[in-house]
């Protein structure tokens, strides 16, 4: 039984979700030795080989010797579900659209971290073409997004809630829970809030955790955004 | 039509019962023809906190599966006139309660009762859901911990979109804070979190601030709801709240720290 009394009469809804994707850093484009790699890797840890999806970044690589249809072949073969290309010029683009494969903006920073998230289901999609406006507390277990510009919060984020954006996050209240700008890749994005006490914060795929932050910061008005690759948090005056 | 109050809370044992007993006895014993319902099936106990275990016959899911009427299953509480208690049962499984049934059970009770009082399982889950959906107003127990203040930020995001008047856009539920066991030596000393803390992540109305007291286990023990102690400061406490839901004012008391008195100190009594 649902507590939904009234029937969804929409057949689906968008939804910004942030999920975690392992992103394959590609350091050679010789699918040979991709393989070799893989097939070792697949002994030593056969749990994480259950066709999962990865993200192949090319960001590495010299864009003319590739050939993205075998190295997802390679992939594949070796239970690994190549999802999109992260990186390359616009013939990788036009050859991982061809292949129904999504396509990301290269990412200048290099990430030490294997682990980024990348938007669950509205990556790329402009659903409103402009932001949104929040009024009111959003609590934990809720999440705000706007998937196509800014997104204006009027309250308090609280700790466990996420606020997402495709351009920038603003928060006239305390923040204290999760947030992210830039989700879809806008290094120009930023974070502004009356009060710090972010349990993350993300500019365009870097990240902040509370530990990371400067304790002088908290609970004062700062703003957050990309400066040579960190994530850069000053007070707001 | 009653007022259908929910007393609700995300983390456990953090006083739910005690206060959904507590309240509903308060309005009662102000002439409000009152019943309170036990929606945590299968550890039912509010029963035993309103002394009346031993006269459970017919319960909740009784009622929903037509096994039996209201009016079998209702308690009549012994010391308070306009109180009824409606039992949950002991030994089915939640999955035995459907909204329909819940719904079909308010409306009737609605036809009889000033104020229907619903004690909600802990969680976010199903039970915990079908104990709010058809409230008017929420009572939001909350700890003096993070824990706590955390679980009820996310029920009041559930109280927003999980609810009929959420659902049918109708006027929100009346969202009120209840902080209870609260201890304010311990907050004092850093150990728990004060009162504008907790008020100000949470963001709601305050109604009430019961304390930490030994009162209420001596309450609990005998089956004899707090509200009846009233020298005791939670049940002073408590009176204060039902008197707050009801419209009036009253100052806050009990969340400061009180020097121990001498002989208090001598013989180890202190708040009781
Ligand atoms: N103000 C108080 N002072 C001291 N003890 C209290 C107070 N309020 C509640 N308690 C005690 O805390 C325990 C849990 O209380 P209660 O059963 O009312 O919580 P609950 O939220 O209904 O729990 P559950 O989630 O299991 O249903 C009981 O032992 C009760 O006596
Ligand atoms: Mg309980």
């Amino acid at each position: 039984m649902s507590l939904k009394v009234e029937q969804a009469t929409t057949a689906f809804t968008f939804k910004g979700g942030m999920l975690p994707m392992t992103v394959m850093e590609l350091s050679t484009s010789d699918p040979e030795r991709i393989g070799a790699q893989l097939a070792g890797k697949l002994s030593q840890a056969p749990a994480f080989f259950q066709h999962t999806p990865v993200v192949l970044s090319v960001e590495k690589l010299d864009d003319t010797a590739l050939a993205l249809e075998r190295l997802c072949a390679v992939c594949r073969s070796h239970r690994l579900l190549p999802v999109a290309v992260r990186g390359g010029g616009e013939g990788i683009k036009q050859s991982a659209w061809a292949l129904g494969l999504g396509w990301f903006p290269p990412q200048e920073i290099r990430e030490t971290r294997p682990l980024t998230t990348v938007d669950e289901t509205s990556a790329g999609i402009d659903e409103t073409g402009s932001g949104r406006i929040h009024r009111g507390t959003v609590r934990s277990g809720q999440q705000v997004s706007a998937p196509g510009g800014d997104l204006v919060i009027i309250g308090a984020v609280n700790a466990g809630a996420e606020v997402l954006a495709a351009g920038s996050v603003h928060v006239y209240g305390p923040l204290r829970g999760r947030a992210l700008a830039g989700i879809h890749g806008d290094r120009q994005a930023g974070i502004f809030c009356r009060e710090l006490h972010a349990e993350l914060l993300s500019v365009a795929g870097t990240y902040k955790r509370l530990e990371d932050v400067d304790r002088a910061l908290l609970g004062t008005p700062v703003q957050i955004g990309l400066k040579e690759d960190q994530l850069a948090i000053e007070a707001l005056v | 039509m009653a007022r259908i109050i929910v007393v609700t809370s995300g983390k456990g044992g953090v006083g739910k019962t005690t206060s959904a007993a507590a309240i509903s006895t308060g309005l009662a014993l102000k002439g409000n023809r009152t019943v309170v319902i036990d929606f945590d099936v299968g550890l039912r106990n509010l029963d035993l906190i309103m002394g009346c275990e031993r006269r459970v016959v017919y319960d909740l899911v009784n009622v929903i599966q037509g096994e039996a009427g209201l009016n079998q299953a209702l308690i009549r509480d012994k010391r308070t006139e306009n109180l009824h208690i409606l039992p949950a049962s002991q030994t089915r499984d939640k999955e035995a309660l459907t909204l329909e049934g819940v719904e079909q059970v308010l409306e009737k009770l609605s036809e009889d009762y000033d104020y229907i009082v619903c004690d909600s399982p802990a969680g976010i889950e199903r039970g915990a859901q079908l104990a709010m959906y058809f409230a008017d107003e929420a009572i939001v127990v909350t700890n003096p911990e993070v824990s706590s203040v955390r679980d009820s930020d996310r029920i009041l995001g559930l109280l927003a979109s999980r609810t009929r008047r959420a659902e049918q856009g109708q006027d929100p539920v009346v969202e009120r804070l209840l902080i209870t066991r609260y201890n304010p030596d311990r907050v004092d000393s850093g150990d728990m979190l004060n009162l504008d803390d907790i008020q100000e992540i949470l963001a709601i109305k305050l109604i009430g601030l019961i304390p930490e007291s030994e009162a209420v286990l001596r309450a609990s023990n005998s089956g004899v709801p707090v509200t009846h102690d009233e020298q005791s400061d939670a049940g002073q406490a408590y009176l204060d709240t039902v008197d707050r839901l009801l419209g009036e004012e009253k100052p806050l008391r009990f969340h400061q720290f009180e020097k121990k008195g001498f002989l208090s100190r001598i013989f180890g009594g202190g708040r009781r």
